[in-house]
This record gives structure tokens, C-alpha cells and sequence, in this order.
């Protein structure tokens, strides 16, 4: 066993990120998560998808998929139920996981499989030099839509509640302390985790800058209660103003993997089958 | 008179029990000992359209189906249309109704007669669609089957009914009666007595069974998949085996889903498959080209029907070839797996699994409908298997590796390309298994030394890879004056073919394997002959052809070729083989 440390975790690979950019406090954010859930580096696989938030991958030292673009989510399905005693983490960006990939959203919302989905939202397509994303605002202009964005943005966060993810957060990369509780949490919640992490792209997006966040956002009531399904909907209603915290928890519902019969005394790696005996598939053959 | 053969089909509209019923009927030869190959037409409807389930079988040894029939069961007069090239005045039809008016067919040189198999049905209780089973009866009354087989048969089939069970059984009976009344009645002739081996140790299954039954026996621990026709076969079975085997099998969302997660299940250590037909697999190409650079083991099964696009999705074709052979941008290393007969189903996806994990790549099972959806029979393989992990680190144990940390590499530079592959769970054996092209630990990298040697390192395992892959097979003359080459499922008609007396001076070559491309093999085998040689394929352009000459220093060859669809039969052949000719439903170039 060896247990996470800042030091375990630290790449010999530096950051290439923009300065400003908001992926700096969100990895320091995920590093501290890791760190205070007193984890083992062997038990913790991240995938990465493609896009700024993506190279993370060589920027943290980990059991690591660095995936296509939009097909992390599905792989991380299979690492799950291959092994269901690790940890696993999906990170990847607005365009990744909401545009390409947003399918296998979905489907891991449906399945409710347990899995941290972390999504590096800046509202834009920042590695390929800065078009509209799903989550941008009609109107948005960029390069590859110089006449305005003519789509609305993904009502990302409730669809994903209203197909059955067990955990929806939003969090903010200026907020640290904050988006370590959430990311600690998401992991911690046994079922699918959605953290949508608010981010400024100072290259790509102007609009929505440290100054544009500090105005939109604002943390949920304390008296709000993320058991309540309708009131989480109608929270997201609001697209101006985004709210921070958990958005919705359902406590209810199995994780995916947990209705697997073959998966109720061990992971599926640890039955590797030595041996095996084909009599009972070929029954129905003889 | 014994009978050491029968060719048996019934025709009806989807919907109305013809699979279960030749299905069943295909058995029942199997019990008695015979070699049986259990072939079906069907249209991609749920109700109605011409369906139909034909059963060969021999003692010596049914390989395929047969044009020729010597019984056929109509469940509609208007079908007789369509079964008239395939009977004549030996055959025999059973027309399920009162009466049937032969006049309305001035080509129809069989004799009909009107037996109705749904009364016999409905006066024993039993539901109408049990017509199916009354056919059965008529059947083994005309081909002189032992009933109790049959009976057993039926009554397995029915099992989680009794009530059903015993229903059908009452009916399988009383249509056995009421052919041995008509037969005294000399209404018709039984074709003799079915020859009966007592020794029944084949099992009988489809091409897609068989690759399910040979991927568990390898260990095959995760199987994903969203339904394809005639992909679809494996993914029934495996799902089923999912409650005796520890296997789980998930229906994805689509097929880029399933190839993804077949991915992420090899990455953390489990032997991994997806499979689809032509359509699905195209969508997984992007992930195909992930596993090759990221050097991850899958499996992925291929299910060609008639393309392109939707095509004839319930029909074969063996025209996705150049497909498969160049899926994936960029340029990795893949195994082109093309198994001919059932047996060879089940022994190539045992060796796909463990070809894949050994090689870390993608090693492709490619077949067609043609097999994939015909049952066959084949020996009893042998029940209990032993696998081992290969190329993992530790063994694929989780847990302590006793390595420091830093020490390990997953994509350690080697001299065969292999790299000893961690797992999640293994303790100092971080690794990052990269889309990108990456260093030996698994960073991205764009730099032009490190690219060329990762390049180098995956490209280097061909040579090791080589010596584990199945060699072609050559069967026929020594001397023969026509060789007919060909790969998967086509291998079936050709022994069939080899069987005739006609066939004595040609040889078959099947290719079980087309990537790496057994170029010393296949040259070996036509050095020095000088027989007329033909490339037979289920495609229009010749693509396996044009393989041969990429890959081998042979002459140019000629290409026998079929792409409507249906499979090559052994009388078409025979008859090229006598007189050159050939059926407007093939092409010769």
C-alpha cells in the first residue's frame, strides 16, 4: 500500500495551462480531495478525456486513461465494473463530456454507476483556440460562429438528475475550499457523481471572466435541501445565476455495479478464471 | 432402406415457429448421430415474409446446406415459388392446409400433399403455432426417426412449461400417426429409415454460440455490445452465461459505448470483446485506433452481412474485408481472425482472447451471417480449461508487486515490442495508458525520437505474433488441376464440395487468418502447381484477391465471387468445377 501524498501525486511534467486558467485550482482542488480522503495511490484511477482540462493526465501521478474526446465516461463504466474497488475519476471539459460525449452522460446517469465526474466547464473549446462550447450563451460569438451562437446551452446538470444520477454539484474554481468538500464528497457518494466546475478560460473567454463569476455565483441556501428533486430542477432553471453546493443527492438508489449479481462478493478481476469448466454452457447444445 | 442422409427445410412466415421447429429437427438428427447443418433464410421482420430452416444431415458428414431438397414443409401455398429450384420429382412437399392445387404451378414437378398440421394441433389442445410441431411428426414418420428422441427433444424444449410440454408432445405424436395412416394409405412413401450411429457426441451450435463458448473458455470476463443482427448471437449467449460464469455482459447505449467500455474493463485487467455487425462497427473504429496505440488487448467480433450501410442486414456477405483490415486512423498493429467452420468459431475466439492479452492489441474476429446464425455440429470440445495471465505484471495480481516506486515502465522499450502491462490495484506500478503517443511511462510526448521508437516498439511484436497465428488449410488433390481459395465461413461449402467424385482433381485452401497475412504459407502451398487457381469471396470486388497481391509474390489470380447475399452452394461449384459455367448470381473475373 501507498498512500496518496501530495508528493506521490506530483508529475515531473509541468502545467502547460494558460495563466489565470482555472485548472489550476481545480487540480490543486482534486490533489487535496485525494490527499484528505487518506486514499492509496493503487486504488485510484483518473480518466482524462481530450481538451485542456484532459492534459491533466501528465500533470499528476496516478493509475491514469488519457481517453478520446467524449468516451472517457464509457470507459470509465468498464474500468468500474472490472474492478468496482477502486475509485474512479473522470475528468474532462464542457465540450468532452457535454458535446461529444454527452450520450454516455447519459447512460451513466441512467445506470447511476459509481463514478466522480469531474467537468472542467469554461464554456468554450479552449484547446482547439476557442469556439462556442455546449454550455456557452446563445449569441456567443467565436470562430466558429461568428454570427452569434443560434443553440441555447445544455441543461446539463438537469438532465443528468432527471435520469437518475445519484449526486449533482456545482462547484466554482475560484471557490478551493469549497470545491475540495464537493470533489471529497462526490467521491465518497457511492453511486454516479456530476461536479460541474465553473472555470474562466482567460485566452478564450473574455465575457465570463474572475470578475463575471463573482457576480453570477452564489452558494445555495443554507436551508436547501438536495433531497428534493423538484426544487433541484427548478434551481436550474436559472441559467444566469449559477449556484454552488450540492445540487441534488439521492441516498436511495444502488450504485450500478451493486445489482450485478456476479459482483456481490468480489470485484470481477479477483474471479479471473483460472479454471474453467464448460459444462454448463454447452447444456443447451447436446 | 437405410438412410445415411436427409436435406429438410420448412418454409413459412416469420413468426410461425420455423427456426424453433428445424432447430429441433436439426437436433434430433444430431442425437441419432449424424453430422448436421441446420441453415436459415429470413427476412428483417418480426411477422410475416418468407422464412425458412433447412436441415442437412449425413453420417458422413453435412458441412453445409444443399440445394436439393428431398422434403420440404410449405406453410403457404404462394411460397412453392419460391422453393422450385430447389425440388423436383424426388422431392416431397407437405403443404400445411385441406388441399393444395398443383395445377396453379405448371413447373412444379414434386408431388404435394395437403396434410393440416394446424388441426392436428389445435384437436390435441395444443396452441396452433404447435403446426410447427406437427411438421416434426410428419417428418420423423417420412425419414423412419426414432420418436422417443424427438419426444425428448421436445419435451427439453418446452421444459419451463410442462403443461406446454406435454401439449406438444401429444401433438408430435399424433402427426407421426397420421403420416403412418397416410403412408398405409400409400398416399405418399417414407424415404426410408434414418440411419442411427448410437454414438451421439457432437454438440450442435451456431457460429456466434460458438464464439461465445470459445472467448468464456479463454477467460473471457467482460463482454459489451448493443444489438446487431447477425452480430447479436454472441451477446445472447454471453449475457445468459452471465449466471454460471463470472463474466459481465452489458448492453451499451450504442456501439461507440461498448467498444469504450470494453476498453476500460481491459485497462483495469479483465479480458475484454465487443462485437457488432458491419454498421456498429464502424462506429468503434475511432476506439479501435485508442487500443492499438495505448496497446490495450480487445477483442472485437465482426458480423458481416450484405452491406452497404443497412443493406441485407439479415443476409451474408463476406464484404466488409478491406474494412476491417484498414478500421482505424493511423497506423497499429491488429489480428484479422476469419473462422471457417463451428469449430473453428470456438477455437479462434479462444485464441483471439489470449492472442490480444499476450500481444496487447486488437486482435478482430471477423465471420458472417452465413455461420454466424447456422447451427452446426461439432466434436465435443474438451470441458475444462486452464488459463494464464500473460504479459501482465505479476501475473495480474493485485496488491503488492515488491517494486519501488518509479521503477516500473509500462511501455518499457523490448526486443519483441511486449511491455510487461500493470493494472489498477498494483501497488508502485502507476502507468498511463495514453490515446496520445506517449514515453515509456505513458506521458504524452511529441517529440520525434520518442515517437519513432513507441512506433517502432508496437510495430516490432509482429514477428513473435506470426508463429502463434493459424496457418492456411489445405485439403483435396495434390496434383490438382483447380485450386479454390477462400476464407471463412466459405470453407464450409468447399468441403462439401471435395465430397464429390467430380472434386477429385481440385484443392481448397482456407485462409483462417488474413492479418498478418500468411504470405511463406500460401506461397509454399502453391509452389511449383500449376493448377488453374480461384479466390472465392462473398464480395463483388474481389478483396481478398487483392490481398493476396499486395501481400504474396503470386501470379494474378482469378476471382469467383457472390454478393446477393445468399452463401456459395457445393452444386453451383460442382458444376464450375465440371464445366466452367456459372450461375448469373455469381461473377467470374
Amino acid at each position: 500500500m501507498n498512500e496518496i501524498t501530495l508528493a506521490n501525486l506530483m508529475s515531473p511534467v509541468a502545467p502547460t495551462w494558460c495563466p489565470g486558467c482555472g485548472n489550476f485550482s481545480i487540480l490543486t482542488a482534486l490533489k487535496q480531495a485525494l490527499v484528505e480522503l487518506k486514499l492509496n495511490m493503487e486504488d485510484v484511477v483518473i480518466v482524462f478525456g481530450i481538451g485542456c482540462s484532459g492534459n491533466t493526465a501528465d500533470f499528476i501521478k496516478c493509475y491514469g486513461l488519457h481517453a478520446l474526446h467524449g468516451r472517457g465516461v464509457a470507459n470509465a463504466i468498464g474500468i468500474k465494473l472490472a474492478n468496482h474497488n477502486q475509485k474512479v475519476i473522470m475528468i474532462g471539459g464542457d465540450g468532452d463530456i457535454y458535446g461529444e460525449g454527452f450520450n454516455h452522460l447519459v447512460a451513466a446517469c441512467r445506470g447511476n454507476h459509481d463514478l466522480t465526474t469531474l467537468v472542467f466547464n469554461n464554456h468554450r473549446y479552449s484547446l482547439t483556440t476557442g469556439q462556442a462550447s455546449p454550455t456557452s450563451a446563445k449569441g456567443t460569438i467565436s470562430k466558429s460562429t461568428p454570427q452569434g451562437l443560434i443553440e441555447n446551452p445544455i441543461g446539463a446538470l438537469s438532465t443528468a438528475i432527471s435520469n437518475g444520477a445519484g449526486f449533482v454539484a456545482r462547484a466554482y474554481a475560484g471557490k478551493l475550499k469549497q470545491m475540495v468538500d464537493l470533489i471529497k464528497e462526490g467521491i465518497l457518494y457511492e453511486g454516479f457523481s456530476l461536479i460541474d466546475v465553473q472555470q474562466p478560460c482567460p485566452s478564450f473567454n473574455k465575457e465570463q471572466d474572475y470578475a463575471w463569476y463573482q457576480e453570477n455565483v452564489f452558494d445555495l441556501a443554507a436551508d436547501y435541501d438536495p433531497t428534493n428533486q423538484g426544487q433541484a430542477l427548478v434551481t436550474l432553471l436559472d441559467q444566469d445565476k449559477l449556484g454552488l453546493g450540492v445540487l441534488y443527492r439521492n441516498d436511495q438508489r444502488l450504485a450500478y455495479h451493486k445489482e450485478v449479481p456476479c459482483l456481490s462478493a468480489q470485484s470481477l478481476i479477483e474471479q479471473f478464471p483460472k479454471e474453467i469448466n464448460l459444462s454448463k454452457a454447452i447444456a443447451e447444445f447436446v | 432402406m437405410d438412410l445415411e442422409s436427409l436435406n429438410w427445410k420448412i418454409s413459412a412466415k416469420a413468426g410461425e415457429g420455423v427456426m424453433s421447429s428445424a432447430k429441433l429437427f436439426a437436433k434430433a438428427c444430431k442425437r441419432q448421430g449424424l453430422s448436421v447443418f441446420n441453415y436459415y433464410e429470413y427476412p428483417s421482420l418480426i411477422k410475416g415474409g418468407l422464412q425458412s430452416g433447412q436441415v442437412s444431415a449425413s453420417l458422413s458428414g453435412s458441412t453445409c446446406q444443399r440445394r436439393h431438397l428431398d422434403l420440404l414443409i410449405i406453410f403457404h401455398e404462394k411460397f412453392i415459388q419460391d422453393h422450385l429450384p430447389e425440388i423436383d420429382e424426388k422431392t416431397l412437399v407437405i403443404f400445411n392446409g385441406n388441399a393444395f392445387d398443383p395445377t396453379k404451378y405448371p413447373e412444379l414437378k414434386s408431388k404435394v400433399v395437403a396434410i393440416n398440421l394446424t388441426k392436428i394441433a389445435r384437436d390435441q389442445g395444443a396452441n396452433p403455432l404447435a403446426s410447427n410441431i406437427a411438421a416434426l411428426g410428419v417428418s420423423a414418420c417420412l425419414f423412419g426417426m426414432d420418436l422417443t428422441i424427438l419426444g425428448r427433444i421436445v419435451v427439453e424444449e418446452f421444459a419451463k412449461n410442462k403443461e406446454t410440454a406435454i401439449k406438444n408432445l401429444q401433438v408430435l405424436q399424433a402427426a407421426f400417426v397420421v403420416a403412418t395412416d397416410l403412408i398405409k394409405q400409400n398416399v405418399f412413401q417414407p424415404f426410408g429409415k434414418l440411419i442411427s450411429s448410437g454414438v451421439d457426441e457432437q454438440i450442435l451450435l451456431t457460429g456466434n454460440e460458438a464464439i461465445g463458448l470459445g472467448a468464456l473458455a479463454a477467460g473471457l470476463q467482460f463482454y459489451s455490445a448493443y444489438p446487431m443482427t447477425p452480430a447479436t448471437g454472441v451477446l445472447h449467449f454471453l449475457a445468459a452465461a452471465q449466471n454460471d460464469y463470472p463474466i459481465v455482459v452489458k448492453h451499451a447505449e450504442d456501439e461507440i459505448a461498448a467498444i469504450n467500455h470494453a476498453i476500460g474493463a481491459s485497462f483495469a485487467g479483465v479480458r475484454a470483446m465487443t462485437g457488432s455487425s458491419g454498421g456498429g462497427f464502424a462506429l468503434m473504429v475511432e476506439a479501435l485506433s485508442f487500443a492499438g496505440v495505448s496497446e490495450i488487448p480487445l477483442v472485437v467480433f465482426e458480423a458481416m452481412r450484405q452491406g452497404p450501410a443497412t443493406g441485407l442486414p439479415t443476409w451474408t456477405s463476406q464484404g466488409d474485408l478491406n474494412f476491417v483490415l484498414g478500421a482505424g486512423h493511423g497506423e497499429f498493429l491488429r489480428v484479422v481472425l476469419t473462422p471457417g467452420d463451428v469449430q473453428e468459431h470456438f477455437q479462434l475466439a479462444k485464441l483471439a482472447v489470449e492472442l490480444a492479452e499476450k500481444y496487447q492489441l486488437p486482435v478482430l474476429i471477423v465471420s458472417d451471417k452465413y455461420i454466424l446464425e447456422s447451427n452446426q455440429t461439432m466434436p465435443k470440445m474438451q470441458l475444462v480449461s486452464q488459463n494464464q495471465r500473460a504479459s501482465m505484471l505479476n501475473n495480474g495480481q493485485l496488491g503488492d508487486t515488491g517494486l519501488a516506486e518509479g521503477e516500473y515502465l509500462r511501455y518499457k522499450a523490448s526486443e519483441n515490442g511486449i511491455s510487461t502491462r500493470s493494472i489498477p490495484g498494483q501497488t508502485n506500478a502507476l502507468q498511463l495508458s495514453n490515446s496520445y503517443e506517449h514515453d515509456e511511462y505513458g506521458f504524452a510526448t511529441e517529440d520525434a525520437a520518442v515517437t519513432k521508437k513507441a512506433v517502432d516498439k508496437r510495430a516490432a511484436k509482429i514477428e513473435a505474433l506470426k508463429l502463434d497465428l493459424p496457418k492456411p488449410l489445405y485439403l483435396g488433390s495434390k496434383n490438382p488441376e483447380k485450386i479454390l481459395i477462400s476464407f471463412g465461413s466459405t470453407i464450409n461449402v468447399l468441403r462439401d464440395v471435395l465430397l464429390d467424385e467430380a472434386a477429385s482433381q481440385i484443392a481448397v485452401i482456407h485462409l483462417p487468418c488474413v492479418y498478418p497475412f500468411p504470405n511463406l504459407e500460401l506461397e509454399k502451398l502453391l509452389e511449383g502447381k500449376t493448377a488453374e487457381t480461384f479466390v472465392l469471396e462473398g464480395n463483388s470486388t474481389g478483396q481478398l484477391n487483392a490481398l493476396i497481391k499486395r501481400e504474396t509474390n503470386l501470379p494474378n489470380l482469378r476471382s469467383l465471387l457472390r454478393y446477393d447475399g445468399r452463401p456459395f452452394y457445393s452444386e453451383d461449384l460442382l458444376e464450375f468445377i465440371k464445366t466452367e459455367k456459372i450461375s448469373e448470381q455469381y461473377k467470374l473475373i
